[in-house]
């Protein structure tokens, strides 16, 4: 093995030596490269081949088949000699299948009720009770969210809230929940406000496009909308088509012959694109108290606010002259144009001044006017309003508190202003938008169709993007359903059929099983693109079954374990772990959807008024989902743990080991808080006796009770630990933390109390617990 | 095992090893998410560099908001000459103004300037201590950037783009060396100020390499990392009888998978962070240091003291081998009454005057620190902010954004020190020659390190990405 690897890593620099020569930076490929002309005649990279619908291969060991999976996966194993692992026991089953549909573990209640259903249904059984929940959707969502890097904070410096991205995130969990095609899907978030005008749950979908970050204060809008489209498209690249189409806006792609034109081309279907953040909604409970608690703070402020107002009013005019002058060259050409002769990028210029233009972006001016003594627009007069505007802006602060931090009555959709004619795209000459050079129209990549987009435009919008979402959502695209299957198999496996999830192009990997892949694909596209059909088929495999313990064949023969011959066990995800320490806690506060909320953060994190934590205590115990995802504040209990980062699309959930985690769940004093309601809890549901609460505390937290041996080690640490936590007494007197949430304090002796939160804590940080078998 | 030279590339990035093989190769290699355990290596255990390096660490000392250089080191008679003129049209030539109606009148600030040490580098009467430590520096006076807005320019400073998302170039140089003190993050940010800087994270994030790379922020006071406090109730000793009854837990378990090496790393890395609970706290007290070492760093003043025990924070950490220290400058009370870091755009005399005195002070004694303990010549030492400031003034008495021209300085291992690289124009608004770019800055930094920009490549979506982007050339001109 080890020779392999230096001859690889030797190969691996004749890579980069080719980059280099290059100077390129996508990777290369032989075919692109020397043999470029003999290959263009060559057979198409294979994931832009049409999906195929290969037969299920004949396997000899046929009873261990249970799904078309199955005779895939043994084929390849049959073929190296390696028989499939026997199935794991079901109540490691249960734990996995829980942990991967819900993001949850399973209840011991649920473990014991699987484990002795004797019905020959029994994993369909909880495979469709699995499905048919609520948390279903929630885990799911949580992994589309990944891809949308989504956010509800604008992010750069000001890190603006957004309170109006929660209705998408709920969008998307609605439509794993209801099972919505894929296809339709991606379709209405892609084009919702064309393809379904007037439909609120379609506008709320395109909150996918408008999640991009952004700063408000940008002065270059030129520049900015050629930023916003670029993170569209790259988004909808990676996202959806697995491609790295992105490589080709600097240069022609390295290795899959997208050109800087089709790049372009694919810019050009959003380039009429807008977004509007003040799409009324239908208001319903959320929106009631919203408008409770925005009242409130109106009604506090109403007087501060009038007096700020007449100040500006003073100078409204001079002073948003003077705003818009501050933008750059080729911005205020759009903006110092008369309405009347605004072409259509004119009118995504003035669009964005207007939306992002805030009354003390106009008070600059006082302050501008009252103190340079050069300026045509001085005026002394202007300082002491200055003067009074600031001290009214502080005075102001005094009811931030009263501000609602969660919720809105508003949508954050796209819009094309509407108008149907778009303005003109160009190739950049690298990438450099002030270098344009051919004008393009939209088209779809050469090398992936030769199909040319039918683009129907309506009376408020160009069509285009309708057009793009139809072609991506259609049953002949070679990518979409190959990559999303992909994407599926990767959340169960823990590395996808294709390993670079993100990248179908010749770089990436090659399937590992392309027939698999194809199967899966077709079957998912003849279901109706039915992702709940999907999942069931996954789960109810045989190779899904199988048990992880280690076997020394299947080692030595595949060790990267690429055949599958052995379940691979998988480190839990940010959320996994915090949401399953908050299961076993008792303290899950459950309740699908609403505006995302602020759970505590340690004090010393200092970050002031970017995170005030929620004064409601059910806020703190949400799913982790429903945190408040602020891009310059990403949650401290989760990000350690390779959580997404919601700047750009994320691919794929990394596992790194870190002392940084383990500070984390050791220290936390959430989490240890946690432990001592889990030791409470354990108590109050097994009684006194300490051997059936090592039983309920190990069923609660590893679905299995401990084996003698790991129960003397416990009992043990229970008689000697006492020892080492009166060390820590001071002047005689000991403070103890025992568990939380019993009625009646026993007469149980407080150090072994303590010693038993102490356990429960060291059980909960074990990695039986933080890995699912 | 015959495989075509195709596979091979691609198997190196990806299927072969992940971890296991990045470790392998100089400088992190095509680095890919371990996923099974047989092929676990530590993300952060030490690699090689691809030739020797001059540098085992850096101190980047990020200028908060953009000083005007103009008034610290590029001395320009001809600007105190043209004062309370028109800018001549020819210096505005190609440059994009964010003004209507043409930008204010030059102006000249109320400095003094003279000349120091063999090099003869000009000083301001702005920054007399760092004066004295003129031949340990190497001048870029024809530093250039993109952008008008602070955010955009400090991500660009600090991770080569104008978007969020990529990883910082401290990330980068965890990625491709590893840490050098498994008890101490690699890459630590440290900020003076209460708050943490705004914008905060996306300045020291991993982007899209793994999140172990990314910098840890120190805080201020004796428990620099989250989490690093044991939970109130739980003592020392009680805390390591908790972490041995976890040990033996997660070894009951090991008999089912023999070969896990992730797991094995997992129940280690508790041993590390009970280390680190010691390590950290350790390394940020400043109790421990003469009070001649504490003066020299300006603790003994209040305008001072906030930088100096940055400052020295960054000098005990460089000693216990963290490879990267971003220190960001934070904001003083004195500095304005609403802008508060060094954002002159108006009143620079009393913006410039506050935060000059703060740092001044701190970092002369830093470089001076640093050579009388035999740091400075494995410490790389970066003066740098994310723009500088015009010629022509702002509100009468302020500079505007300048990212066409203005000065950075590098300064211990592997710097050719007492030099000064390029020039800006008469009035100081534009680089004329040998401009440099931050690509190139970071180019330098990580060839110091003995890294080659172009071989320091992770793949991400089928992309060789490298640090500089697709631009940056070394700046060969600064080093020794």
């Amino acid at each position: 093995m080890a020779a392999h690897m230096r001859n690889r890593s030797k190969h691996g620099f004749v890579a980069l030596a080719f980059g280099l020569a290059a100077t390129a930076v996508c990777a290369e490929d032989n075919q692109a490269t020397s043999d470029a002309k003999a290959s263009r005649a060559s057979r198409q990279h294979w994931a832009y081949q049409r999906v195929q619908s290969p037969t299920e291969p004949n396997v000899k060991q046929k009873d261990w088949v249970r799904t078309p999976i199955d005779s895939f996966i043994l084929a390849k194993l049959e073929a190296k000699d390696l028989p499939p692992s026997t199935d794991a026991d079901r109540a490691t089953f249960i734990r996995r299948a829980t942990l991967d549909t819900w993001g949850l573990i399973p209840t011991p209640e649920e473990v014991v009720a699987f484990v002795n259903d004797t019905s020959p249904e029994a994993y369909e059984r909880l495979v469709a009770r699995l499905l048919a929940s609520p948390r279903y959707g929630e885990r799911q969502a949580r992994l589309w969210l990944d891809l949308a890097r989504y956010a509800d904070s604008a992010g750069f410096q000001n890190d603006l809230l957004r309170l109006n991205m929660w209705r998408y995130r709920d969008y998307v969990i609605s439509a794993f929940n209801q099972d919505k095609p894929y296809n339709r899907f991606i379709q209405e978030q892609i084009a919702g406000d064309e393809i379904a005008p007037g439909n609120e749950e379609a506008l709320i979908a395109t909150g996918f496009l408008v999640g991009y970050p952004d700063n408000s204060n940008s002065r270059d809008l030129v520049q900015r909308k050629y930023q916003i489209t670029t993170d569209i498209t790259d988004t909808i690249g990676q996202a959806i088509l697995g491609s790295t189409i992105g490589c080709a806006r600097c240069h022609n792609h390295k290795s899959d012959k997208f050109t800087q034109k089709d790049y372009f081309s694919f810019q050009a279907f959003f380039a009429n694109t807008s977004v509007n953040e003040k799409i009324p909604v239908t208001k319903g409970e959320y929106e009631r108290e919203f408008e409770a608690a925005q009242a409130k703070w109106v009604e506090a402020t109403k007087d501060i606010k009038a007096r700020q107002k007449a100040l500006i009013d003073s100078v409204r005019e001079k002073a948003v002259k003077y705003h818009k002058e501050r933008y750059l060259t080729d911005s205020r050409e759009s903006i110092f144009k008369p309405v009347e002769q605004w072409t259509a990028l004119d009118r995504w210029v003035n669009h964005r001044v207007s939306y992002v233009t805030t009354e003390n972006d106009l008070a600059a001016f006082l302050r501008y006017s009252g103190e340079d003594k050069e300026s045509p627009d001085f005026d002394k007069a202007n300082w002491d309003k200055w003067l009074e505007y600031r001290k009214l802006t502080e005075e102001l602060k005094k009811f931030d508190k009263l501000k609602p931090n969660k919720g809105s009555i508003y949508i954050s959709g796209v819009t094309e202003l509407g108008h149907s004619d778009s303005p003109p795209t160009y190739v950049f000459f690298g990438g450099n938008h002030e270098r344009p050079e051919e004008e393009v129209q939209p088209a779809f990549p050469e090398s992936l169709t030769t199909e040319k987009p039918v683009i129907i435009s309506t009376e408020k919008s160009s069509g285009r993007r309708a057009a793009l979402a139809g072609w991506l959502a259609s049953p002949t695209n070679p990518l979409t359903a190959r990559v999303f299957v992909n994407r599926v198999w990767n959340q169960y496996f823990g590395k996808g059929i294709v390993g670079t999830v993100s990248d179908f192009g010749k770089a990436g990997d090659r399937p590992t099983n392309p027939e698999l892949l194809d199967y899966l694909a077709d079957s998912f596209v003849r279901n109706g693109w039915s992702i709940k059909s999907l999942h069931r088929q996954i789960l109810l495999s045989r190779t899904y079954r199988q048990a992880s313990d280690h076997r020394e064949d299947a080692y030595k023969a595949d060790p990267e374990n690429r055949l599958l011959a052995v379940f691979p066990r998988k480190r839990l995800d940010a959320e996994q772990v915090r949401d399953s320490l908050l299961v076993a806690s008792g303290k899950l506060v459950e309740k699908v959807g609403g505006p995302s909320v602020f759970p505590p953060i340690p004090a010393n994190l200092n970050a002031g008024p970017l995170w005030e934590a929620s004064a409601d205590p059910r806020d703190h115990n949400r799913r982790s989902l429903y945190i408040f995802t602020r891009r310059s504040v990403p949650y401290p209990l989760l990000e350690p743990f390779d959580m997404a980062s919601a700047q750009q699309v994320h691919s794929k959930r990394d596992v790194t080991t870190t002392p940084l985690q383990a500070l984390t769940l050791i220290n936390s004093d959430q989490v240890f808080a946690w432990s001592q309601a889990l030791a409470g809890r354990v108590i109050r549901e097994a009684g006194p006796d300490e051997s059936a609460q090592l039983d309920r505390l190990y069923r609660i937290l590893f679905s299995r009770v401990p084996t003698p041996s790991e129960k003397a080690v416990l009992l043990a640490f229970l008689d000697s630990h006492g020892r080492s936590i009166i060390e820590k007494a001071t002047d005689g007197r000991l403070s103890l933390a025992v568990p939380i949430g019993l009625k009646d304090t026993p007469s149980r002796d407080p150090l072994r109390a303590a010693a038993w939160v102490d356990l429960v804590h060291a059980v909960a940080n074990s990695n039986e617990f933080i890995y699912r078998f | 095992m015959r495989q075509s030279r195709r596979d091979l590339m691609f198997k190196t990035g990806f299927a072969f090893g992940g971890l296991a093989l990045a470790a392998h190769l100089p400088g992190g290699g095509l680095l890919a998410t371990p996923t099974l355990a047989a092929t676990y290596v530590d993300p952060l255990a030490p690699k090689e560099p691809h030739f020797p390096a001059k540098a085992k660490t850096v101190i980047w000392l990020h200028m908060d908001g953009a000083p005007s250089t103009l008034d610290l080191y590029d001395y320009k008679p001809d600007l105190v000459k043209l004062a309370g003129q028109e800018v001549p049209a020819s210096f505005l030539k190609g440059i994009k103004t964010s003004t209507q109606g043409g930008v204010g009148k030059l102006f000249a600030s109320n400095r003094t300037w003279k000349q120091y040490g063999q090099s003869g580098a000009w000083f301001s009467d702005l920054l007399p201590n760092l004066a004295q430590q003129a031949d340990k520096i190497a001048f870029i006076r024809s530093s250039v950037t993109i952008g008008a807005t602070h955010d955009i320019s400090i991500l660009k400073l600090n991770t080569g783009d104008l978007s969020p998302g990529r990883p910082s170039l401290g990330a980068w140089v965890t990625y491709a060396l590893g840490s050098a003190n498994p008890d101490l993050p690699a890459y630590v940010v440290l900020y003076s100020g209460k708050k943490e800087p705004t914008g905060g994270s996306v300045n020291w994030s991993s982007g899209f390499l793994p999140a172990v790379y990314q910098g840890t922020a120190f805080r201020p006071g004796n428990s620099p990392i989250l989490h690093l406090d044991r939970p109130e109730l739980v003592g020392l000793s009680q805390q390591r009888d908790d972490l041995d009854l976890l040990r033996r837990l997660n070894e009951s378990r090991d008999v089912v998978y023999p070969e896990d090496t992730e797991l094995q790393a997992r129940s280690r890395s508790y041993d590390l962070a009970y280390r680190m609970e010691a390590a950290a706290p350790d390394a940020v007290d400043l109790s421990k240091e003469s009070e001649a070492t504490k003066a020299l760093y300006g603790l003994n003043d209040e305008a001072t003291r906030d930088y100096g025990t940055v400052l020295l924070r960054a000098r005990r950490l460089a000693e216990r081998g963290v490879r990267f220290i971003q220190v960001v400058s934070g904001p003083l009370e004195a500095a304005g009454e609403d802008v508060r870091n060094w954002d002159a755009h108006q009143d620079l005399e009393k913006n410039h005057g506050a935060h000059a005195r703060a740092v001044d002070k701190p970092i002369a004694g830093l470089l001076a620190d640093l050579q009388s303990r035999g740091l400075l010549d494995q410490t790389l030492v970066v003066w740098t902010s994310e723009f500088g400031r015009t010629s022509y003034g702002q509100s009468g008495n302020g500079r505007d954004h300048n990212p066409w021209g203005y000065t950075q300085w590098l300064a211990g291992a592997g710097i050719k020190a007492g030099t000064t690289l390029g020039s800006t124009d008469e009035i100081g608004l534009k680089a004329v020659d040998r401009p440099v770019d931050t690509y190139d800055l970071h180019a330098t930094v990580l060839q110091l390190l003995g890294l080659d920009h172009l071989k320091t490549t992770y793949l991400k979506a089928g992309r060789a990405e490298r640090p500089t982007v697709v631009y940056g050339s070394v700046v060969n001109e600064v080093l020794a």
